[in-house]
């Protein structure tokens, strides 16, 4: 416990509609460790984005917390976030503990005032002296490879790419040790991807941040940096493990799946091709009986309809919720 | 090269600008005239009064007018006359009000369309923005909802009606303000201050009128933008890295006011017949007024004349429009230069 940063504990968060429930987070427990990257992968609609909403108690009607805890440190010691309200978070911790890069980091910062002034305003908000915030934009802009000149410019006159970047040195600019960026790099080129994780790896080399959650539907990005991976299906975790040992023997069924649908370099994996899988997510506001994977599952067993597989341990460091390694279980 | 293509930008606009309006007026020269009646009905009938016995002078009288004011010739031959009259600043002579020239019925008036329509366009603008970036604000409060409602209600309320209770209720029933003019019958208008006085009270109608069923749609589009604005991505993210709620509110309200700009600016421009049924209603003295009696007169060259400088007014606040916008928008000022 002495190193973890953030802790859930079988989080549920629903979006209440008028009559049924999304199950969009249904159960989780993880945790995030002090100096990590932390991959959090699944099909879209799996509760990626939800997610990101819970850790930063971001609840806004429908999005309901329905049970379990979040414990954020803050100064050595940890604070339950889940016990305060959400206006409670954004006051204490946003921007200043934890931060986010958003979806659509373009279109991130306001459009009609310049960058400068945006920064200004930053200070204003969190009471601190704006000249010196500035100057630390102006450092922040030089280390994620940006002009310092562009700061006096506005958003719109940069590429999307540059953009991208802005809103990084923006973002960390009150060093948070807990950056969640979400879907970052899916609107960017190649290049760009691969610019945009430099600048992420350095701000954690710095020490400008401690900890990143990576959420992203593409496998391809996060491998080049993760150094666990959680991967999510319907709204729960299947598996969580190193990535390495991931990469080499995915156990859980779906993840095996998520790893076949990417072409990577290794000659086995050219040789075999794409092989998707079948099916879909399942509609959330009414999930499958058991294990939500098993209509989709080519090892289906009669167990998984009726029983829910838990997340356990079966090596060290990686969890699985499978029936077919309950047998390994001690 | 900024400079040269702005110069470019700006021709080109005003090459459009004129062909539009060369047909625009060539609608408004054939439109009264396809309208089945004869204008000058109504002075022969007066004349015809004066003369009951004497049909041959009627006659004769109908064939002066019609050669004074050209409508024996071909519809071509009247329209190049117009255009070649127009363009010396000659409107022509009004047959309704014979022999009074259109300018002289005109610019009479415009100062009274001005006065009243001007403020009362810009207070509506600004109130229903402020009231529709209120209820976007506070969203599903019991603010949102009645500003909801009443912007939806006094919107859908066809003018001349809501017009026309005002009369019955502030003027008839309470009698606290006069009905109609805009002016005491009787009084010559003056710079005195009993004047003023006297003018300001008839003012007062027709102004809120105006106010409150324009007001409502400012609110709609407001509150909509605003709601809009307050779900977009630069909303979303200053909050995240800790932006007080009432910074992000005024980018919010920034933002989703620069297409609101373009709308006033539209509705300055037709300030001067847009308020035709305000004047009809209050039997107010400006430009809407005076083109309606020119309507159902059939005086053809009064409505050219009212027509020929309202479609002027309106392309004029459409090219402002382009320059105010550029000029509150970076992103289409900067936009437009590289």
């Amino acid at each position: 416990m002495e190193n973890v940063l953030l802790k859930a504990e079988n989080l549920r968060a629903y979006y209440k509609l008028e009559k049924v429930s999304v199950k969009a987070v249904d159960g989780l427990s993880f945790e995030i460790y002090e100096d990590e990257v932390v991959g959090v992968v699944g099909e879209s609609g799996c509760g990626k984005t939800t997610l990101s909403n819970v850790i930063f108690m971001n609840m806004v009607k429908p999005l309901t917390l329905v049970g379990g805890k979040i414990f954020l440190k803050v100064n050595g010691s940890f604070e339950e976030i889940s016990a305060l309200s959400r206006d409670e978070v954004k006051e204490k911790f946003w921007g200043k503990e934890m931060t986010i890069i958003p979806q659509s980091a373009m279109n991130a910062l306001m459009p009609t005032i310049k960058m400068e002034r945006y920064v200004q305003h930053l200070a204003e908000s969190h009471g601190l002296d704006a000249r010196e915030l500035i100057d630390k934009t102006l450092q922040r802009f030089k280390e994620v490879g940006l002009e310092t000149s562009w700061l006096k410019r506005y958003p719109f006159e940069l590429s999307g790419g540059m953009r991208q970047r802005a809103v990084i040195a923006v973002s960390t600019i009150l060093n948070p040790s807990l950056l969640v960026a979400d879907e970052p790099t899916s609107a960017l080129d190649v290049v760009n991807q691969k610019v945009f994780l430099k600048v992420l790896m350095s701000l954690k080399r710095r020490g400008i941040v401690k900890s990143i959650i990576l959420i992203t539907h593409d496998i391809a990005t996060v491998r080049q940096i993760a150094d666990r991976m959680i991967i999510m299906y319907a709204g729960k975790i299947v598996e969580l493990s190193p990535i390495d040992e991931l990469l080499e023997k995915p156990l859980h069924p779906y993840t095996e799946g998520l790893l076949n649908s990417v072409l990577t370099p290794e000659p086995e994996v050219k040789k075999r091709g794409i092989v998707t899988i079948p099916g879909a997510p399942p509609n959330l506001i009414d999930p499958p009986s058991g294990c939500r994977f098993h209509p989709r599952c080519p090892h289906m067993m009669d167990v998984c309809k009726e029983k829910e597989p838990p997340l356990v341990e079966i090596e060290p460091g990686r969890r699985v919720a499978c029936f077919l390694y309950a047998g390994e279980r001690t | 090269m900024a400079s040269r293509s702005a110069v470019k930008y700006i021709l080109r606009r005003l090459i459009f600008l004129f062909i539009t309006y060369v047909v625009a007026t060539t609608i408004v020269f054939i439109l009264p005239r396809a309208i089945p009646g004869n204008p000058l009905s109504q002075i022969l009938s007066n004349l015809s009064r004066v003369a009951q016995s004497n049909p041959e002078a009627i006659r004769a009288a109908e064939k002066n007018l019609m050669e004074e004011f050209g409508l024996g010739k071909p519809w071509y031959l009247q329209y190049v006359e117009f255009i070649g009259k127009a363009l010396k600043g000659d409107l022509g002579t009004s047959i309704t009000y014979y022999p009074r020239k259109v300018m002289d019925l005109i610019v009479p008036v415009i100062p009274w369309t001005l006065v009243l329509i001007l403020p009362a366009t810009i207070v509506a603008w600004i109130l229903g923005n402020s009231l529709g970036a209120l209820a976007a604000y506070r969203r599903n409060t019991w603010i949102d909802k009645g500003v909801l409602t009443g912007s939806l209600v006094v919107s859908q309320i066809p003018y001349y009606w809501l017009g026309m209770i005002f009369i019955f209720f502030f003027g008839v029933k309470l009698g606290w303000l006069p009905v109609q003019g805009a002016y005491s019958q009787g009084t010559i208008p003056d710079l005195s201050w009993a004047f003023f006085m006297d003018a300001l009270k008839h003012y007062i109608l027709p102004f809120l009128s105006i106010v409150v069923s324009a007001m409502g749609g400012w609110a709609i589009g407001m509150r909509l933008m605003v709601i809009y604005e307050l779900g977009s991505d630069y909303a979303n993210f200053s909050e995240y890295i800790g932006m007080k709620d009432k910074r992000i509110f005024r980018y919010v309200f920034r933002n989703s006011l620069l297409p609101q700009v373009t709308g006033l600016a539209l509705s300055l421009g037709s300030v001067l017949g847009g308020a035709l049924i305000t004047e009809i209603v209050f039997n107010y003295p400006g430009t809407g007024y005076l083109l309606f009696k020119a309507l159902t007169t059939l005086d053809y060259p009064l409505i050219q004349g009212v027509f020929v400088i309202l479609i002027a007014s309106v392309y004029l606040a459409n090219f402002i429009v382009d320059f105010v916008y550029a000029l509150i928008d970076p992103r289409i000022r900067i936009g437009q230069e590289e």
